[in-house]
């Protein structure tokens, strides 16, 4: 867990009807997946019904905070294209695929790697930065951090 | 719309100036283009009853380029849309033709892309998280440049594929290769070498300012009629054989399922509507926002088998001379950026043979596709024949 050390200037996650259950277990340091009843197959980002099936049978299950991963696909910025990015140059962007749940894959910046040690399969795990007083953002670092 | 085949034709094509500055505004551009557009068909601005037009809130309405073309039109339409909305538009125009609500339609792209709304910049990030679907997921992460969410794609794509940083130069000094042959181009005069290539610093990877189209101030016009009233036109129809307008990724969002994407879906219902296969097309405008599509969707319709699409590329197939010469006029990296429009121009103008008896002129060309890439989600795509 990291503490930012400074106000944050980057986008903080907007709350809305259908991701408030994920953002609010994020605050707690948590992982909550929009899974469905009906054809058990899990909405990630979260909406208003299943985005496999259609059905408004949804609920939020909770994976905990013990949260592996492995490297998917990443791309590395060299430029900010929104505000708070420029002084963290390059970033890096990836999707990390879930170890407990391989259907899902969930987008974040890689944190404490270098570029040359990045690649795709490489294990990661998750963490929470709080950005604020009461918003924590998901993030991932290699997991032999 | 295996109905529609060789019934319905593109008679008309024409641009504005290109430039980094315009200092006009779109709707001069789009009145430039339709002058053109309507005089390469030979008709009178009155023969056109329908005017379309896709945007991103940064252009002029139809409605406002039929009034200063002095026309009363009876249909005016205006999308939301990039990629893929030219192949939409004129399946709507064949629509409402073949429903006998209109006879011509003009379909224009106007837009100062450089001079003044910047595609994906300027935007702010909580109106993005918003605008986009599941943009929450994104934005928070600094993702808001369509460089980077392709880029995801392309990158798992590539480490599946053996496509390297190599090949996706190939791509882009074929079209850089073709811009210098068209003296309208606006990297005519800027030839590239892959030594400068893979010496230019990544944006964003894979992506370096080469793998990106350009951003122009531009406006394109297209005119579409049925068969029967093309014979009253003084250019060459150009006939569509096939479209597949518009399909979807399954998913609606990009982020999570980045190994399948719209054009894998279009290919198929294509080529069933046009009644042809990958090995008769001569001749291709392929959307290129970035090099790495063209990559993509070389495999989608079929020109390179998974895994061979690299060798394919590296081999020159995208050149004047290749099996494939695709955006002979440079496509959208090197020629102009108009979200397609200008790509479809030149696919016709090659079916025309009109650079006959010069280096521009794929030889004896008969069929050519054009395809549309809103986004992995989102594309369509057109055969055309002479
Ligand atoms: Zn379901």
């Amino acid at each position: 867990m990291t503490q930012a050390t400074t106000a944050y200037q980057k986008p903080i996650p907007l709350k809305d009807l259908d991701n408030a259950p994920y953002w609010d277990a994020a605050d707690q340091h948590q992982l909550a997946l929009q899974k469905c009843d009906d054809c058990q197959a899990y909405s990630q980002p979260p909406g208003p019904t299943c985005a496999k099936c259609g059905s408004a049978n949804v609920r939020f299950e909770q994976l905990g905070d013990d949260i592996t991963a492995t490297v998917y696909s990443y791309v590395v910025s060299y430029r900010p294209f929104l505000p708070g990015f420029q002084d963290e140059l390059p970033t890096i962007i990836a999707l990390g695929q879930l170890d407990q749940v391989p259907e899902v894959k969930i987008m974040g910046n890689i944190l404490k790697c270098e570029e040359k040690d990045l690649q795709i399969g490489m294990p990661i795990r998750m963490t929470w930065v709080d950005i604020t007083e009461d918003r924590a953002l998901p993030q991932w670092i290699p997991a032999t951090n | 719309m295996g109905i529609i085949k060789d019934r319905y034709a593109i008679v008309g094509v024409g641009e504005s100036e290109r430039s980094r500055k315009s200092g006009t505004t779109p709707l001069h551009l789009a009145l430039d283009a339709a002058k053109a557009a309507i005089k390469d068909a030979g008709l009178k601005a009155t023969d056109i009853d329908g005017f379309m037009n896709y945007n991103e809130g940064d252009s002029c309405t139809s409605h406002q380029l039929a009034t200063y073309l002095g026309v009363r039109p009876k249909y005016v339409k205006d999308i939301q849309g990039g990629g893929a909305s030219t192949e939409m538009l004129i399946a709507d125009a064949v629509a409402l033709i073949e429903a006998g609500q209109l006879n011509t339609v003009l379909i224009y792209r106007s837009m100062n892309g450089s001079s003044g709304t910047r595609v994906g910049r300027g935007y702010d990030p909580d109106m993005l998280q918003g605008a986009l679907a599941g943009g929450s997921f994104v934005i928070p992460y600094g993702s808001a440049s369509p460089s980077q969410w392709f880029g995801m794609y392309a990158t798992r794509h590539m480490h599946e594929t053996g496509i390297t940083k190599e090949h996706l130069g190939h791509v882009c000094l074929s079209f850089y290769e073709h811009a210098q042959r068209n003296p309208k181009a606006f990297l005519h005069g800027k030839p590239l070498t892959m030594e400068n290539y893979l010496a230019t610093p990544d944006i964003s990877s894979p992506f370096n300012i080469h793998d990106s189209c350009l951003e122009l101030d531009e406006g394109n016009a297209i005119i579409v009629t049925s068969a029967e009233k093309a014979q009253d036109c003084t250019s060459k129809p150009v006939y569509i054989m096939g479209m597949s307008a518009r399909q979807c990724h399954p998913h609606a969002h990009y982020w999570n399922d980045i190994d399948q994407v719209a054009s894998d879906y279009v290919a198929e219902e294509l080529y069933e509507n046009a009644g042809v296969t990958p090995d008769d097309i001569d001749v291709a405008s392929i959307y290129d926002c970035f090099s790495w599509v063209v990559m993509r969707q070389l495999e989608a319709y079929g020109f390179a088998k998974r895994g061979e699409v690299g060798d394919f590329v590296a081999e020159g197939n995208l050149k004047m001379g290749g099996k494939l010469p695709t955006n002979t006029a440079g496509g959208m990296l090197s020629e102009g950026y108009t979200h397609g429009m200008n790509n479809a121009i030149e696919i016709v103008r090659q079916l025309r043979h009109d650079y006959e008896g010069t280096d521009r002129q794929v030889e004896d060309c008969k069929i050519g596709i054009c395809t549309g890439w809103a986004g992995p989600d989102i594309a369509g795509a057109m055969i055309l024949r002479n």
